[in-house]
């Protein structure tokens, strides 16, 4: 017995190196409580050794933390697989990006005193998506779910000096707390229902005839209540905006990038470990006939896309402007899920790839902006392409692949994402998503506009970017155009990372 | 009816009174106070459920920590009294349509889905058989919860701490 | 038969029935005859003054969710107390990994100053101080110390 949870550990080290670091910032915060300049390159090193353990797993496929004392011997509370392995590496590379950024935001520097704790929390952030992704048990996915929104709410609210931050916490917290009590319904339906929280007892259980549909059909709405949220999918997205213009920036763009990442890699590992009974040679999942997972899902990624797009219209403050575009890119990846194929799996990891470069870069433009005037708003980016030109063609060529034109690495993300679509005869679908991009057109070129071609009223200094922004731009930018034109890469180690580990 | 039946329903009496009392009382504290009775009344339907552990947590930390919690906050704003709370009814069509559709999902729910249940004798306690799976099986929940209450205690501390700016 | 829980249940019943019976008991027996003096607050013999609703040090507060979170650790720490002697040197391990990032926690409260309580601080008169002052004649001394 001790045997195998010895041997179970030798598959979660990220999980611990995670945990271990998360100790070490808390002690170093502790032990040398003056001098707080070294614990961003702490919190790095330790990603840096996360990631060389995720990228060390990257081919394995297997059970850790197999229950000894009950019946089923066979499948563990977590799962180790490639897709697995790529939301980690997604994670971890985010979390390093957003450590970076941190050293570059003024509203982080300032909090000098207590930067050990936000370093601290975004550990709990980490270690919270680390162990969600490859949970395959409901009360691990519970824990991990509630970890990773504890952190969030602290880290939302971090600046609690600003009325705004406040605010947005308060708003997470009581949005959060409805839809995890929900989720925490669901999950004691279902095992009430089959008597087992583990995913694949659950998928085995439920295929059998005393199963009450109506009861699952529930308790998966309401589990899905839990996720969605998490992801801001369309009716459960109304924190998004406020929170994401309340929080630290640095903050909300993490929250539009990793978080997100993690609850669709357990949505994913939900629907097909728990409901899908085979799948094709073709690539296509068969689902258990108990609950209509893809109706469920297009409709409410088409929901949620159309809202998005149609709110982001009339924003001006630019965080809010790109919260609802975040809602947006939610429903388009919601769509990869809702074709239920490996192919539409493929487009959805190379989706978050190019995702987290170009809403990162995004959001480090609209960061070094507002360190310089102080407001994130639209107004304030008037003939900013002179004024800074650099951050003007960067902050252009993001936005051009957020709307997912040539050449553009966006182009590809979406491109494979139609393929999916038709592939599965999901025209009329396609073409909502097809109609929701050119809406999204217009949001993003008017931030262009402002840019280009509206004079600025006010005088301004120019903005000269640091070095070290400059290359942390760069990094971000060369990807997205490389990638948009020589792609292949991605999309083999996207096809490479789709096993999750089956039935 | 037996004994155990006599002692449920005083027990949901009391759960489903005082949880009444909570919602219309007007002055906060009382409803504070009210939701004493509520959450006792729900431990004893853990103990009649033969969850010991659950009804003790259900004791320990609701009654002895979240309910002083609740009413620390309470105290710690200004005019308690004068704060006139909201209980009158509005919307009452959509909300008697809204609330009746949820109890008749769930209690549809309730009596017509085959439970899974086995058949098994009443553990004396569920303290030790809770102890032997925390180590063995869910060991990895059992240490995630310390790194959870760690961050909790980190976040709590760093959100009601007084900043000296 | 009678669970341990069912001779709780009884003593609470003996408890209820204990206070009703004397409060049942006295209203009968006790005359009944108020004036308005009688029914006022009683407040030291004075007359009351604003409302006995105080706002509570923010420091209360801190405290008791401290508490709370180590409510909860101590509740998880029964059932490893009753069997981590089963597994040897590793259920032993288990739960002092557990009480050490808990531990961790508990010394990170106590170095941020969570845990101390904001006092006022006293206003010693220091000797030192007001001698180093060199104008200041005796008689001044003498008064400054008798200001603070």
């Amino acid at each position: 017995m001790i045997n195998e949870i010895l041997n179970s550990i030798t598959f979660i080290y990220p999980e611990l190196a995670v945990s271990i670091f998360l100790l070490i910032i808390v002690l170093v915060d502790l032990v040398f409580h003056k001098d707080k300049k070294y614990i961003p390159y702490i919190s790095l090193a330790g990603l840096v050794i996360t990631g060389i353990l995720v990228l060390n797993q990257i081919g394995i496929t297997h059970f850790a933390f197999v229950p000894q004392l009950s019946a089923v011997k066979k499948y563990g509370m977590m799962t180790i697989d490639p897709f697995g392995s790529y939301f980690k590496l997604l994670v971890v590379v985010t979390s390093i990006l957003i450590i970076f950024f941190t050293i570059a935001s003024e509203e982080v520097i300032d909090l000098k005193e207590r930067l050990g704790e936000f370093h601290a929390l975004i550990y709990g952030m980490i270690l919270g998506m680390l162990v969600m992704i490859s949970a395959s048990d409901l009360i691990l996915i519970y824990l991990s779910l509630e970890l990773l929104s504890l952190s969030s709410y602290v880290l939302a609210g971090f600046l609690k000096l600003r009325e705004r931050s406040s605010e947005a916490s308060l708003k997470y917290v009581i949005y959060g707390s409805v839809s995890s009590g929900l989720m925490l319904f669901g999950i004691s339906i279902i095992y009430g229902l089959t008597g087992s929280t583990n995913l694949y007892v659950i998928n085995s259980l439920i295929q059998g005839p005393q199963i009450n549909l109506f009861t699952l059909s529930f308790s998966s709405i309401l589990m899905f209540v839990g996720i969605g949220y998490k992801i801001s999918a369309a009716p459960f997205h109304f924190w998004t905006p406020d929170v994401y213009e309340g929080a630290p920036i640095s903050i909300t763009a993490y929250l539009s990038v990793a978080s997100k990442a993690a609850g669709f890699a357990l949505l994913i590992r939900f629907i097909q470990t728990g409901f899908t009974s085979f799948i094709s040679e073709d690539g296509y999942w068969t689902l258990i006939a108990v609950f209509d997972w893809q109706a469920l899902l297009i409709a409410i990624s088409i929901l949620t896309m159309t809202l998005g797009n149609f709110s982001a219209l009339w924003q001006d403050n630019l965080k809010r402007m790109l919260a609802y575009s975040s809602i947006a890119h939610a429903g388009y990846i919601l769509l990869g899920i809702a074709v239920l194929s490996n192919q539409g799996l493929i487009a959805v990891l190379i989706y978050f790839f190019v995702y987290m470069l170009m809403n990162i870069g995004a959001f480090y433009v609209v960061m070094l902006i507002s360190n310089k005037t102080g407001s994130e708003n639209i107004d304030d980016y008037d003939g900013l392409g002179a004024k800074a030109p650099f951050l003007g063609v960067a902050l252009a060529i993001f936005l051009i692949s957020l709307t997912g034109l040539p050449p553009t690495a966006g182009f590809i993300a979406k491109l494979y994402l139609f393929i999916a679509l038709i592939d599965a005869n999901m025209i009329v679908v396609a073409i909502i998503a097809l109609l929701n991009t050119v809406v999204s057109l217009y949001y993003y070129v008017r931030v262009l506009k402002h840019m280009y071609l509206t004079k600025s009223e006010r005088e301004q200094e120019n903005i000269t970017p640091s070095i070290g922004s400059l290359v942390y731009l760069l990094v971000l930018l060369i990807p997205i155009l490389f990638f948009g034109i020589y792609f292949t890469p991605i999309v083999e180690f996207a096809r490479s990372c789709v096993s999750l580990l089956g039935i | 009816m037996s004994i155990y039946d006599v002692i449920f329903y005083l027990f949901a009496i009391l759960t489903i009174g005082s949880g009444y009392l909570v919602v219309t009382s007007k002055n906060i504290v009382h409803s504070a106070f009210y939701l004493l009775f509520t959450l006792f009344g729900v431990a004893g339907l853990y103990v009649l459920l033969a969850a010991d552990f659950i009804a003790i947590v259900q004791l320990m930390v609701y009654v002895g920590g979240i309910l002083i919690l609740l009413l620390f906050g309470v105290m710690l704003t200004n005019k308690v009294t004068d704060v006139k709370i909201r209980t009158g009814t509005i919307h009452i069509i959509p909300a008697v349509i809204g609330t009746g559709l949820l109890m008749g999902v769930i209690v549809s729910m309730m009596l017509r889905t085959n439970w899974k249940s086995e058949p098994g004798e009443l553990p004396f306690t569920t303290t030790y058989g809770l102890g032997r799976i925390l180590l063995t099986d869910y060991v990895l929940v059992f240490e995630l919860l310390a790194m959870l209450l760690l961050i909790a205690l980190i976040g709590a501390a760093s959100i009601a701490r007084r900043d000296n700016e | 038969m009678l669970t341990e829980f069912g001779k709780i249940f009884i003593f609470l019943l003996l408890a209820i029935g204990f206070v009703g019976i004397a409060l049942f008991a006295a209203k009968l027996i006790r005359p009944h005859r108020p004036t308005k003096e009688k029914l006022l607050i009683y407040e030291c013999g004075e007359n009351v003054e604003g409302s006995p609703w105080v706002k509570f040090n923010i420091r209360f507060y801190v405290v008791a969710l401290i508490f709370l979170i180590f409510d909860v650790e101590v509740v998880l720490l029964f059932p490893w107390a009753l069997t981590y002697q089963e597994f040897g040197f590793y259920g032993f391990l288990v739960g002092v990994i557990f009480l050490l990032i808990l531990g961790l926690g508990m010394a990170y409260e106590w170095r941020k100053g969570d845990l101390n309580w904001d006092r006022t601080k006293p206003n010693i008169p220091e000797l030192s101080k007001i001698l180093t002052n060199k104008n200041v004649s005796n008689v001044k001394i003498d008064e400054q110390i008798k200001e603070s």
